[in-house]
């Protein structure tokens, strides 16, 4: 490819195919753009508005610039917000310990049976979310599968004892839930990682550990990465499982949002708080891919 | 030739241009949301919450006063399908769906039927699992002005009278429905929102009590509660209320021994009831809709408020309803046509239809609820000759007159006590 340098000291007037050559990128953006836009953008400003607005539902809503809205979002409900980034750390947490030996397995050890094993990772998906997280409400009733065993066969829990209702069921629902989310991003990233680079580190004296502390995970990091931020922001965001798992104490923000918009009908303080979680997710996030290395992230 | 293509696309997207342009995309919209939202114009915005905030000020502005303008009649031509919404385990079914408790086509032979007799399809969907969740999904349709989807859609009395007042529903056609005229039992007839059964024909009618499962109690030797006060001694994780928060507060009132009606509910009422729950919150306390049924499945709950045919057509033998003493709530779900809907006359037959007696008791022999229904009773006992209806069951489709002494309704309360109950008992739920 050669490059057209414009002589010195003159401007070419400039060709209409270089018109369409600078405009390419974007008309190929657009569908996206305007999906995002139609999508995103646009609801988002509307919510910033409503959150701005003051009136009810029978009388409408006018804009007047009230921040009595984002007042009471902030002072009332600590304690959801609590529940909401805690019940999704640890289901990040958990999703990332889970699903990275699973992730590693299938990538290094796998073999030929890696589509099977991807399948199978991927096949709970084909039931609605609704569905599987009902069944957890089987599998840790209170003569469930777990708790029979734990309390019948093995006397370890008194008979009273439940699971249904407590934050443990929460994370383990939302843990379940993610979990998908965490292991495909981390496989992707394993797989991309060249063996010789492990070989390489283990012909300079590394033990199986180091090799695996200096080379494997440092180059896993992006999927680390985009695992997290699969698995973290749509669980605080998250109120089926705290719906179905939990109890009153258990409530996370996604519940509060739902019910102010729903059943009290209060729509500035839904959309205020929807904000104040869009803009808190996104300050954690350029947190924590500071914290990683935003070099290390683009692979 | 892929020189001059490299060429072309050899421009990068340079980071300045891009955030500049969707910057001034963006202030460019605000502006306009802004000054479109000032001067409450509709438009049709991608998010619930946009639309309907937008438009709810031109709706506010067109709530009608309640006088009966004259309709013209719908033309008498059967259209299809028949798209109608409904509670689960609402109709009755046979074989596999009935094993399943889930409708599939062709399991219901009151709708097999009414497809026979007018030959037309029926798209029948248990698509209402609560009332203010169903609201939210037809609620932007109707705000617009755009026809919802649905034909005929089943709600409690409270939200009917809602979207009456919204103005959101389709007048009825009297002279479309003479069985629902001649036949509709006369305890339900006259409800303040709706006296003259304009938009609203009763589906069925029910009672909210106590369940418990006798299994699970005897085996914690505890004693079974036959009043609203026993579940305040059951152990509280053991217990679910209600999600439905006028049949949660309406019980709990009468526990009070306090008025559990319209007219005479204070928000003073309401916070004592409030303040006798939280305690029990605090202990493992649960809210559930439709799920008591899996909870007592699977012995997660031992005692609960549950609506009265739940537990009867789909419950085990161990689970039973009883009457409380200091009284029980009762509540009808209503047949209502959503304005726009395509199959008006279609929906109009099928009302009439389900008021035909013999229809009705075929359904309330397998739902369990109270017929709005003249003269099933009779049928009813003819259909079960060979295996009556169990003794302990029969007041939860014929409810007797003590029973119906005891009875109240929370039917339309003013905005404020309804905002007071609906502010209370999200505090309790802890969202």
């Amino acid at each position: 490819m050669t490059a057209v340098a414009p002589a010195a000291g003159r401007r070419p007037p400039i060709h209409w195919r270089r018109w369409i050559g600078v405009s390419i990128p974007y008309l190929l953006l657009a569908p996206g753009l305007i999906w995002l836009f139609v999508f995103f953008i646009y609801p988002s400003i509307e919510m910033l508005r409503i959150s701005l607005s003051s009136g009810s539902l029978d009388t409408g809503y006018s804009l007047t610039f009230s921040t009595d809205a984002y007042v009471t979002a902030l002072q009332k409900f600590p304690h959801q917000f609590g529940n909401s980034i805690l019940y999704s750390a640890l289901a990040t947490t958990f999703t990332f310990l889970i699903g990275f030996p699973v992730a590693y397995t299938v990538a290094f050890k796998g073999g030929r049976y890696k589509n099977l094993l991807l399948f199978l990772v991927i096949a709970p998906f084909f039931t609605s979310f609704l569905i599987r997280t009902i069944s957890w409400k089987v599998l840790l009733g209170d003569e469930g599968p777990l708790l029979s065993f734990l309390k019948h066969v093995v006397h370890v829990v008194p008979d009273g004892f439940s699971i249904l209702g407590s934050p443990v069921a929460v994370v383990a629902g939302l843990t379940y839930n993610f979990l998908p989310f965490m292991i495909l991003p981390l496989y992707v990233a394993l797989e991309k990682i060249d063996p010789r680079l492990i070989e390489a580190s283990q012909d300079l004296y590394a033990t199986n550990w180091g090799a695996f502390r200096r080379v494997t995970l440092p180059l896993a990091l992006p999927g680390v990465f985009a695992g997290s931020m699969l698995t973290f922001i749509p669980a605080m965001g998250d109120y089926v499982n705290a719906t179905l798992l939990g109890n009153p104490q258990t409530q996370m923000i996604g519940n509060v949002i739902q019910s102010r918009f729903l059943v009290l009908n209060d729509y500035p303080v839904a959309a205020a708080l929807s904000f104040i979680l869009m803009v808190g997710i996104l300050v954690l996030v350029v947190t924590y891919a500071r914290a990683l290395g935003t070099e290390q992230l683009t692979g | 030739m892929s020189d001059r293509v490299a060429r072309m696309t050899d421009v990068l997207i340079s980071r300045r241009h891009f955030i500049q342009g969707t910057a001034a995309a963006g202030v460019t919209v605000f502006l306009a949301a802004c000054s479109g939202g000032a001067s409450a114009t509709n438009t049709p915005g991608p998010s619930a919450a946009a639309s309907a905030a937008a438009a709810s000020a031109a709706a506010a502005s067109a709530v009608p006063s309640p006088s009966p303008s004259p309709e013209p009649a719908t033309p008498k031509v059967v259209t299809g399908p028949l798209k109608w919404a409904n509670w689960p385990a609402y109709i009755d079914l046979t074989g596999q769906a009935a094993a399943n408790q889930k409708y599939a086509a062709g399991s219901s032979p009151t709708i097999v039927d009414f497809e026979k007799q007018y030959n037309v399809q029926v798209d029948y969907e248990e698509k209402i699992e609560e009332n203010n969740s169903f609201f939210a999904t037809i609620q932007p349709q109707l705000v617009t002005g755009l026809p919802t989807g649905w034909d005929l859609i089943v709600m409690t009395d409270w939200m009917a009278g809602r979207l009456i007042g919204l103005n959101w529903l389709e007048k009825i056609d009297q002279g479309n429905v003479p069985n629902c005229v001649a036949n509709l039992r006369d305890p339900l007839k006259g409800y303040p929102w709706d006296p003259n059964n304009d938009y609203h024909y009763p589906w069925q009618s029910g009672m909210t009590g106590i369940g418990y499962d006798s299994t699970s109690l005897k085996n914690a030797k505890l004693p079974v509660p036959t009043k609203i006060a026993d579940l305040w001694t059951l152990p509280s994780d053991k217990v679910t209320f209600l999600t439905e928060a006028r049949d949660t507060f309406g019980l709990g009132l009468l526990k009070l021994g306090l008025p559990a009606d319209s007219t005479q509910t204070t928000a003073d009422n309401l916070q004592a009831v409030h303040d006798d729950i939280a305690p029990l919150v605090a202990k493992g306390l649960r809210f559930v809709g439709n799920e008591y049924l899996q909870d007592f499945a699977s012995k997660k709950t031992w005692a609960a408020f549950v609506w009265s045919g739940d537990l009867a057509n789909s419950g085990s033998p161990d689970q039973h309803f009883v009457f409380p003493e200091e009284g029980n709530m009762v509540w009808s779900d209503n047949m209502l046509i959503p304005k726009g809907a395509t199959n008006k006359y279609t929906a109009e037959l099928m009302m009439n239809w389900v008021y035909d007696p013999k229809i009705a008791a075929q359904i309330a022999n397998y739902v369990y609820y109270v017929s709005p229904v003249k003269g099933v009773e009779a049928i009813v006992g003819q259909l079960n000759a060979s295996s009556p209806i169990p003794a302990e069951k029969l007041p939860l489709l014929f409810p007797t007159a003590d029973i119906v002494a005891k009875q109240h309704n929370f039917e339309s309360l003013s905005s404020d006590v309804e905002k007071s109950l609906n502010s209370l008992y999200t505090d309790l739920s802890g969202a």
